[in-house]
């Protein structure tokens, strides 16, 4: 039999996941469409259930100096809504979905469930974000980039649990989110992109690009954007075909009922041309 | 199964049903309240929309599990309301209604939009209703009504 | 005396407040205590034969129902029977319905149908069109002395794929037995079809079976056809089981294995003078009709006879063929072939226009049917045609010439596509006075109550207001006192279908009949029935057998103009505007009309550009409301609507049909605007980001 637990506390919460072999429903807005039976009749998990959607405790934002900590379960609705949450993630929030989904999505959730097209996640690459993962007795900090391996798959072990989220305050000059979906509201990605750029005195002083939806995980080339940091604009500019060039082998999207990997590719690296060459500009 | 405590409709509401239950299920077939409607059964639709602590929820992707200790509405309560009634006109006289299956949906979530933006801009109308499907109007009409209602209803809002 | 208003203009919708309020009892609303649940054991291949079926231990209570319990016929009556209720020994396409489980916990069933094991020997399945299922073919003139004289032939092939109904509430049933019989409440766009169907499966007598339409949660054909499958599944349920049953398709079930807009490919070949005019065209149209034909010949004809849409062409050779394939059965979805045809010629004649050098839109202008001219299968336009006005305003509106002149600069990625076309109204050929033979009842009550008796289903587009107005405006009584209730086939005559674009036109063109008849009989204080049955206007001739004559009636008329941005960056396009004209006679209700207006445009610009629908191996790849696309809010454009006002002298105060009009102009009107944007020859819908792509690559 499956289990099913409701904790009262977070540390009710890591308690259990201590003890037992829990799979974790935020929000539910993924898992319950996944695990989906014949309507009036339980949804068909295989694993137990912790439900933790009503620990109050996950469920802040706060500024902390040099970084903004969103708690796991802050939905996007309330992202969207706060004055501290960068721009570029609030143009992502907007993009998913629509308001009945964004009033229980949370990150933590897009994070867990680990989808190559999760807009969220894209963004949360791009904006270099720490997750603070915790255990009973124990916490660690890792880079989105480490916790996320591969289309639902994280290095998260059943004990551990996403408590929050660190954004590293930067201001950009410009930033772009921008993806294609079947349609301009409520559609899951077919490739998508993250950009920004911190241009001062016509020279880049960061640079950054994330894509979704054309590899297992999100593909961010962090090596490649720094080979241009400190370049004036025109120099990265007129680099452009070895910029995309670096992106050839990373570039490895699938055909599937949504698109195909021809244009998911082809759109991938017009998405990289069209920001750098304007990203001294505004939109 | 296990009892879950919840406030529905202004009234106090336990129910000892699976916490696995789409909460959708919990209101059509165990409390009989069949007016949010199911569409897609995967919250592309919006057709089963109601309100919890206030903000606009596709009901069928909440597991009943979520709902303990929420304030829920649905179109059910908020058909008894004056904002409610402002709207109700507003369909009918831009004609905003066909079928009617997405519409007690469509009209929360203009309660959604209108409750913190009460002169919303065609753009805003629009972006608002994004998450609720409608095969029939071609939505012109539904955007006329909420312009209509944000009008008729001023001060409600 | 007080001036009575114009019938067109709007009064508020009679269902509105039950539908918003969450009170109107959809199918899957209703519960009746003690009733049982199905749930449908389907095929997992796509071609094969049932070698042997092992069924779980059935609990008690618990039931299987299959092709051996059909009292009668193993075969669902539509126009053409090949349908089986279940499949008996041959499964077709992949969810071909096996058999039913019923029980009381929908758990338990659900459990139980996973328990089913059935071994299949397997065969190759079809999906190329090499099957033809059938052949249609008319002609007009001599075609092949215009190709002999042509001083030059063009020739293109146009393709279209799968459109999905989309209805935003699933299929469903609720059936319970009664006074011996059984008794069906469903999602249903035509009781008698239904009733006929169930009928005739179960071999019973008129009067055992009744079926009421429940509030109609959208159905754009696909509650035309397909819900008599499911009813006469249900009524071997029922005879067998003898307990109230709920039978609902959920949204994946329903995508997967229910009837949708036939896929097809249009060839069209062109004879031209040394002037550029066209003076003859061969066309094939062939369609991809599934694993069973069904109603899809009717659907090949009617998208046969537009093959000329609103151009004159005098000589024609016009063939059609149904090809039979392992994938789901298609069917009936508003327009009805159609938007496949005018798709085609649409695009055909701008494409010839292109190819010889001439401005398309006066070429297209010069080609425009006038009354008078014979319509593709040698009929005759009699009633006065008014597209070019429509044409000249629909210019004005949308500042036509100007923006099609600025758009032409590649760099703009804009551009704009004008539509021009004709549905006929009812149904094709005969088919009315033969096969349908409508009847309406008008039933005045002592209290001088009028009660309207017709089968017609209001499904969203309004009849259930439009009937009373018409009704009450005629006989000059306050709407409340004519009722126009659910139909129920106990008290209701045949009054056909509700399909074709026929609902105003035919059955409220009977109602007018029947409410001057009765306002000229009225006795106040007294019961009164008044019954009307359809009379073919003298003048109609057709021909079946050679489809030559005047396959409707009348025409309604429309022009669609679109105005597209394609983004370079992601090759998505951004509809920003449209304008519509329509005359469709008169409009009962001005905003109902609008309304359908706004509605089937939307779906036929998203069937020319958004929804996209295919298959790989029989397996259908969109199968959920997440993957099978339909616009929201944000994709729909700014759109500005007008009707023309030119009565119908048989229509009821000139109605004509409306519901089919609104939606086959789309697709060529936005295809053309992005045509324009991008500059390449669009030749296939949808015309996707992907497939723009492909286009400008390779043109």
């Amino acid at each position: 039999m499956v289990k099913h637990v409701i904790p009262k506390t977070y540390e009710e919460a890591l308690d259990h996941l201590s003890e037992g072999t829990f799979k974790v429903l935020a929000g539910g807005t993924d898992l319950m469409v996944k695990n989906r039976s014949w309507s009036e009749t339980p949804a068909r998990f295989k694993q137990d259930i912790l439900y933790i959607h009503n620990l109050e405790e996950l469920r802040y934002i706060e500024d902390r100096g040099d970084y903004l900590a969103i708690g796991a379960l802050t939905d996007y609705e309330t992202l969207l809504r706060h004055e501290a949450v960068p721009q570029v993630l609030k143009d992502c929030m907007l993009e998913i979905a629509g308001p009945g989904i964004r009033k229980v999505g949370t990150l933590a959730g897009n994070i867990g469930n680990a989808s190559p097209a999760a807009d969220g996640v894209l963004t949360l690459y791009l904006l270099d974000a720490k997750l603070v993962i915790e255990q009973k007795g124990s916490a660690r900090e890792a880079l989105i980039d480490d916790v996320i391996v591969g289309p639902g798959k994280t290095t998260l072990s059943n004990e551990e649990i996403i408590k929050e989220i660190r954004l590293p305050k930067t201001r950009f000059t410009k930033t772009r989110f921008l993806k294609v979906g079947g349609r301009k509201a409520d559609a899951i990605s077919k490739v998508a992109f993250a950009g920004a750029v911190t241009i001062e005195d016509g020279v880049v002083k960061d640079l950054r690009m994330a894509l979704g939806a054309i590899n297992v995980t999100v593909v961010r080339l962090r090596d490649v954007e720094k080979r241009h940091i400190g370049e004036t604009i025109s120099a990265v500019q007129d680099n452009i075909v070895s910029i995309k060039n670096a992106y050839v082998p990373h570039i490895k999207p699938i055909d599937d009922q949504r698109s195909n990997r021809v244009y998911r590719k082809r759109v991938a690296f017009n998405m990289i041309e069209d920001f750098i060459t304007t990203m001294h500009t505004q939109d | 199964m296990a009892k879950v405590t919840f406030t529905l409709n202004d009234e106090t509401v336990t129910v000892d049903e699976p916490l696995n239950m789409r909460f959708l299920d919990i209101l059509r077939k165990e409390l009989g309240l069949t007016g949010s409607k199911e569409g897609c059964g995967e919250g592309e639709c919006g057709a089963c929309s109601v309100f919890m602590d206030g903000w606009l929820v596709n009901s069928c992707l909440l597991p009943l599990a979520s709902v303990e200790g929420r304030d829920i509405m649905t179109i059910e309560g908020y058909r008894e309301t004056k904002r409610y009634k402002v709207l109700e006109n507003a369909f009918v006289e831009e004609g905003a209604v066909q079928c009617g299956i997405c519409t007690p949906g469509m009209v929360m979530a203009a309660e959604n939009l209108l409750n913190r933006n009460p002169s919303p801009s065609e753009e805003e109308i629009r972006i608002a209703l994004a998450g609720n499907l409608c095969r029939c109007t071609g939505y012109e009409m539904i955007f006329k009504a909420v312009k209509r209602a944000s009008k008729e209803g001023e001060g409600l809002w | 005396m007080k001036t009575k208003k114009d019938i067109s203009e709007s009064i508020r919708k009679v269902d509105s407040e039950e539908k918003i309020s969450g009170r109107a009892p959809y199918t899957s609303d209703i519960s009746i205590d003690g009733m049982l649940y199905a749930k449908t054991v389907r095929s997992p291949i796509a071609r094969g034969t049932i070698k042997n079926i092992k069924l779980p231990k059935m609990p008690e209570g618990y039931h299987t129902v299959d092709a051996s319990d059909i009292p009668k016929r193993n075969v669902v009556k539509m126009i053409y029977e090949d349908w089986p209720v279940f499949a008996e020994k041959d499964v077709n396409f992949i969810g071909e319905p096996i058999m039913l489980v019923v029980g009381p916990d929908k758990e338990t069933v659900m459990n139980l149908a996973d328990a089913v094991e059935i071994d299949f020997e397997e065969k190759d399945p079809v999906f190329d069109f090499k099957n033809s299922g059938v052949q249609l073919h008319f002609d007009k003139g001599d075609v092949d002395a215009a190709f002999e004289r042509a001083a030059k032939t063009v020739e293109y092939e146009y393709e279209t794929g799968y459109q999905e109904q989309a209805y935003i509430e699933p299929q469903g049933f609720v059936g319970y037995p009664e006074d011996g019989g059984y008794t069906l409440v469903g999602s249903i766009q035509c009781p008698y079809y239904v009733k006929n169907a169930v009928l005739d499966t179960m071999g019973e007598e008129e009067d055992k079976v009744r079926v009421i339409q429940a509030p109609v949660g959208g159905a754009f054909g696909g509650k035309e056809e397909f819900p008599s499958v499911t009813a006469c599944q249900l009524a071997v349920a029922l005879k067998k089981i003898q307990k109230p049953i709920k039978f609902i398709y959920e949204r994946e079930e329903d995508m997967e294995t229910t009837t949708k807009r036939h896929p097809s490919k249009t060839k069209m070949e062109a004879a031209l003078d040394v002037d550029n005019n066209i003076i003859g065209i061969r066309s094939n149209l062939a369609l991809d009709g599934g694993a069973y034909i069904g109603l899809s010949g009717v659907v090949l004809s009617r998208g046969m006879l537009a093959v000329t849409n609103a151009y004159t062409v005098d000589n024609l050779d016009v063939s059609g063929d149904v090809y039979i394939t392992n994938t789901v059965p298609n069917g009936a979805f508003r327009g009805f072939g159609a938007p496949q045809m005018i798709f085609a010629i649409e695009m055909f004649i701008h494409h010839i226009a292109k190819d010889v050098g001439e401005d398309p839109f006066a070429f297209r202008k010069r080609h425009m049917v006038k009354q008078g001219d014979k319509t593709s299968t040698s009929g005759t336009f009699r009633d006065p045609i008014i597209l070019s006005d429509m044409v000249d305003k629909a210019v004005e509106i949308s500042d036509y010439h100007n923006k099609a002149k600025a758009y032409e600069d590649k760099d703009t990625f804009k551009g704009i596509g004008m539509s021009w076309f004709l549905h006929g109204c009812g149904f094709t050929g005969s088919g009315e006075s033969d096969i349908i033979k409508a009847q309406v009842k008008l039933k005045k009550d002592d209290k001088d109550n009028v009660h309207i008796l017709v089968a017609a289903v209001d499904m969203g587009q309004g009849p259930k207001t439009t009937f009373r107005k018409l009704v009450a405006d005629l006989l000059d009584v306050p709407i409340e006192q004519v009722t126009f209730n659910y139909p129920d086939t106990r008290y209701v005559p045949d009054s056909g279908p509700t399909v074709a674009s026929r609902t105003m036109m035919v059955v409220g063109g009977l109602l007018a009949r029947a409410a001057k008849s009765l306002k000229e009989e009225w006795i106040a204080g007294e019961e009164q029935t008044i019954t009307k049955q359809y009379k073919q206007p003298e003048y109609i001739e057709w021909d079946q057998d050679t489809m030559r004559g005047d396959a409707y009636p009348a025409y309604s008329w429309g022009v669609n103009v679109v105005e597209v941005e394609v983004s370079k960056v992601t090759y998505e396009v951004t509809v920003k505007n449209a304008w519509n004209i329509y005359d469709l006679g008169k409009a009962i209700d001005e905003r109902i009309v609008l309304g359908q207006a706004d509605g089937g445009q939307a779906q036929g610009i998203a069937y020319g550009y958004l929804e996209v629908m295919n298959h790989e191996q029989g397996k259908l790849k969109q199968k959920n409301m997440t993957d099978y696309i339909i616009p929201t809010s944000v994709d729909v454009p700014k759109m500005e609507n007008h009707i023309m006002d030119n009565p119908y002298p048989l229509g009821p105060y000139g109605a004509k049909g409306v519901g089919e009009l609104t939606l086959v102009g789309g697709a060529p009107a936005v295809a053309l605007a992005i045509e324009q944007a991008i500059g390449r020859k669009v030749k296939k819908i949808p015309a996707t980001p992907e497939s723009i792509m492909e286009l400008i690559d390779n043109g």
